[in-house]
């Protein structure tokens, strides 16, 4: 019995770094209607940011978000400005803008493959930072610190997030734009610059799951393919465009990795998460916590 | 113009008609290498030709080959692009058109495969360095000889190792772990482990196949903790083996031994992405620069000087198959492909400059495999200057002063 509390803690904790990972993903598909598939790639390149900013400045991992996170805002921002936009203004008249898709595509082969050139192959950890490695340990039982830390991230991340889109004026903004982009166009709004706004803050919070992933994870240039796959099923999961669905749907993905694996191979364990996938796609399309919607 | 084309034109086919004449009179062993000189496998096939030429070289400089009057070799390569069809294109050419005498390759199993049938069919002898899959010494060919140990003995010198251990150090070992990536490699490692750990009488706690892509290992580490192994044996890729290694750590895993078999273990980045979490972990490898071998590192600072980078296991294996050859090729004094099949399955190669190997002698069983062929097994550890690979077995290639250390003793 207390060896699932364990795992299911662990699960927990994992989980809420897997759904801070999902969180960008699913704010950028609320707002530009549009699947990232890049969004692995903005994780890998922000982990490599937080790995040399940790590794040359020496900072407290968790200090190195004043700078990772402006960093990744502006690059996101930027991508979607100079990248972007073009391919969404020639699709203006396209409810449904699939040439966009491919174009993220190509900036995630772009990215991978720029830092295989740049940094190399090599897998890269934090040696000797204040987190790496340390655990708590209460008798038999044993929780990493820096997942602990994780945790508390994705809280607090997914909660400023939520609260930015429902109390401030740009929040509201962007809302409005995902909700119907021609009204909110007509009422003043200007939906390119709130597509830039929502991938440089879906790109920032990448930047604070790298943070996080850091401290116990390794830095390699397709790290981000890893995460991909596990954060799209988290937002499909949690529903496409759900701010709190995502953390959600990260701690379920983190439980059951966590806690199946006891009674089976590993490998039964994926298969499981991805059954789960299938399972809401089919019973419920918009996801345990999406709302229906016009997509 | 005219009358500089009336002259070069007789001149310049005089000149090759004499060429050819005289290098038709100096005859050449010729050794056919199909090798993965472009494609995915390329660095493996150039670091093959490095040492080739490096041990052809010295071969030729000592007099070449003495009981055929000091002929030298001569080495004709041919790019597999690692696809099994252009390997046996380029076998049929090099033995119809090049005329080689000995054929050599092919580094992918997959190539080295269907090549060495159509070696069998001429009637010419293919020495293979280091393709592993087990097949290629199983199909009655007569011309194959293999000199790297085969895929199956990976784990055969694992449990070799282990009983070793428990032997030298009188500390006996009861339960075992299997965690292991659950693609082909992994999987069909594991298959061996069970049999062998059935005849060795260990008990079998914990049989784990994990997906490699795992972000978070830590369920698996705990279940290897809960199971309380003795030995925890691993099939990893890179990303997975520094999780692994990193996350036993963190949740102080106490075992008496951690075995990897090469792969993400042996991967340059492992031991710095780990660091001292690496400490006395065991690796199974073909070769290590250390090997307590007479030669061994004078002829890796020789092939480091002229390639810049250490020798590897295959580098070293296609070194050792020159000189196979070259022992062949003294005791069969003749070209006749027939003659020189018979002489390399009467080798008995035992010293000499090839010998840098881990294991003692070479000598082919009816199969072609060189039976006394084994891998070698290094402990990562810190001997004053910082982690590095140490030779711990076979015992005779042990580094000099080092002692294994078994049961691990880390935190």
């Amino acid at each position: 019995m207390l060896y699932i509390l364990e795992d299911a803690i662990n699960g927990i904790l994992m989980g809420s770094i897997y759904g801070l990972a999902a969180l960008g993903l699913t704010l950028i598909f609320g707002v530009l209607k549009v699947i990232n598939f890049a969004h692995g790639s903005l994780l890998m390149v922000s982990m490599y940011v937080a790995y040399w900013t940790i590794t040359l400045s020496g900072l407290h991992p968790y200090v190195a978000l004043v700078i990772v996170v402006p960093i990744m805002f502006v690059f996101g921002y930027f991508l979607q400005d100079i990248v972007i936009k073009p391919i969404f203004k020639a699709e203006k008249n396209v409810r449904e803008p699939i040439t966009v898709i491919i174009v993220t595509t190509g900036v995630w082969y772009i990215l991978d493959n720029l830092t295989l050139l740049i940094f190399g192959p090599q897998y890269r950890t934090l040696q000797d930072n204040p987190l790496r490695g340390k655990m708590l340990e209460i008798g038999e039982f044993m929780l990493s610190v820096p997942k602990l830390w994780g945790f508390g991230a994705a809280v607090l991340t997914t909660l400023a997030v939520y609260l930015f889109l429902q109390k401030t004026d740009t929040g509201r903004a962007i809302r409005a734009t995902s909700l119907d982009r021609e009204a909110a166009s007509l009422m003043g709004i200007n939906a390119y610059k709130i597509y830039n706004l929502a991938f440089g803050i879906g790109t920032a919070t990448a930047g604070v799951a790298a943070v996080t992933l850091v401290p116990f994870n390794n830095v390699f240039p397709t790290v981000g393919v890893l995460f991909d796959i596990k954060c799209f099923i988290i937002v499909v999961l949690g529903g496409l465009g759900s701010i709190g669905g995502a953390l959600l749907g990260g701690i379920i993905i983190g439980l059951i990795e966590s806690i199946a694996p006891q009674f089976m191979a590993a490998t039964w364990a994926e298969a499981i998460v991805y059954g789960l996938f299938l399972l809401v796609l089919f019973v419920k399309p918009a996801g345990l916590f999406g709302v229906k919607n016009d997509w | 113009m005219k009358i500089l084309e009336k002259i070069a034109v007789p001149v310049v086919a005089f000149s090759l008609l004499i060429g050819t004449a005289l290098l038709a009179q100096a005859e050449n062993v010729k050794i056919g290498n199909i090798e993965p000189m472009s494609g995915p496998s390329a660095s493996l096939g150039q670091q093959g030709k490095a040492a080739r030429e490096m041990a052809v070289e010295e071969i030729n400089a000592a007099g070449g080959i003495k009981s055929l009057g000091g002929m030298k070799l001569e080495l004709i390569y041919a790019d597999s692009e690692s696809k099994p069809e252009k390997g046996v294109a380029e076998a049929e050419r090099l033995i119809n058109t090049e005329k080689v005498h000995i054929l050599s390759g092919c580094w992918n199993s997959a190539v080295t495969y269907p090549t060495t049938a159509v070696a069998e069919r001429y009637g010419i002898p293919f020495v293979v360095p280091v393709s592993v899959a087990d097949k290629i010494t199983e199909q009655g060919f007569k011309t194959v000889f293999r000199i790297a140990a085969k895929d199956s003995w990976w784990t055969r010198d694992q449990f070799a190792f282990l009983k070793d251990m428990e032997t030298e150090f009188n500390s006996p070992i009861k339960k075992v772990a299997f965690v292991y990536e659950n693609g082909d490699w992994g999987t069909g490692f594991a298959t061996q482990w069970k049999e062998l750990a059935k005849k060795a009488g260990y008990e079998v706690v914990l049989d784990e196949p994990y997906p490699s892509t795992s972000t978070d290992l830590s369920p698996v580490v705990q279940k290897i903790k809960r199971a309380r192994p003795d030995v925890l044996m691993l099939v990893s890729n890179a990303a997975d083996a520094i999780l692994l290694t990193n996350t036993i750590a963190e949740y102080n895993v106490k075992l008496k031994a951690i075995i990897g078999s090469g792969g993400g273990h042996a991967d340059p980045s492992f031991l710095k992405a780990t660091g001292k979490n690496a400490t006395q972990i065991f690796d199974i490898v073909e070769w290590e620069t250390d090997v307590n071998k007479p030669g061994a590192k004078e002829a890796n600072e020789k092939y480091k000087a002229k390639f810049g980078q250490n020798f590897s296991g295959e580098a070293v294996d296609a070194y050792l198959a020159m000189y196979v050859i070259k022992d062949a090729l003294e005791r069969s004094a003749s070209l006749e492909p027939a003659k020189i099949i018979e002489a390399l399955r009467a080798t008995d190669l035992s010293s000499g400059p090839g010998m840098i190997v881990g294991y003692d002698k070479v000598a082919f069983d009816q199969t072609g495999q060189n039976k006394h062929a084994a891998l070698v097994i290094v402990q990562v550890n810190d001997v004053g200057k910082g982690l590095e690979r140490i030779t711990v077995w076979p015992k005779t290639a042990r580094r000099a002063g080092y002692t294994p250390v078994f049961p691990m003793d880390v935190k």
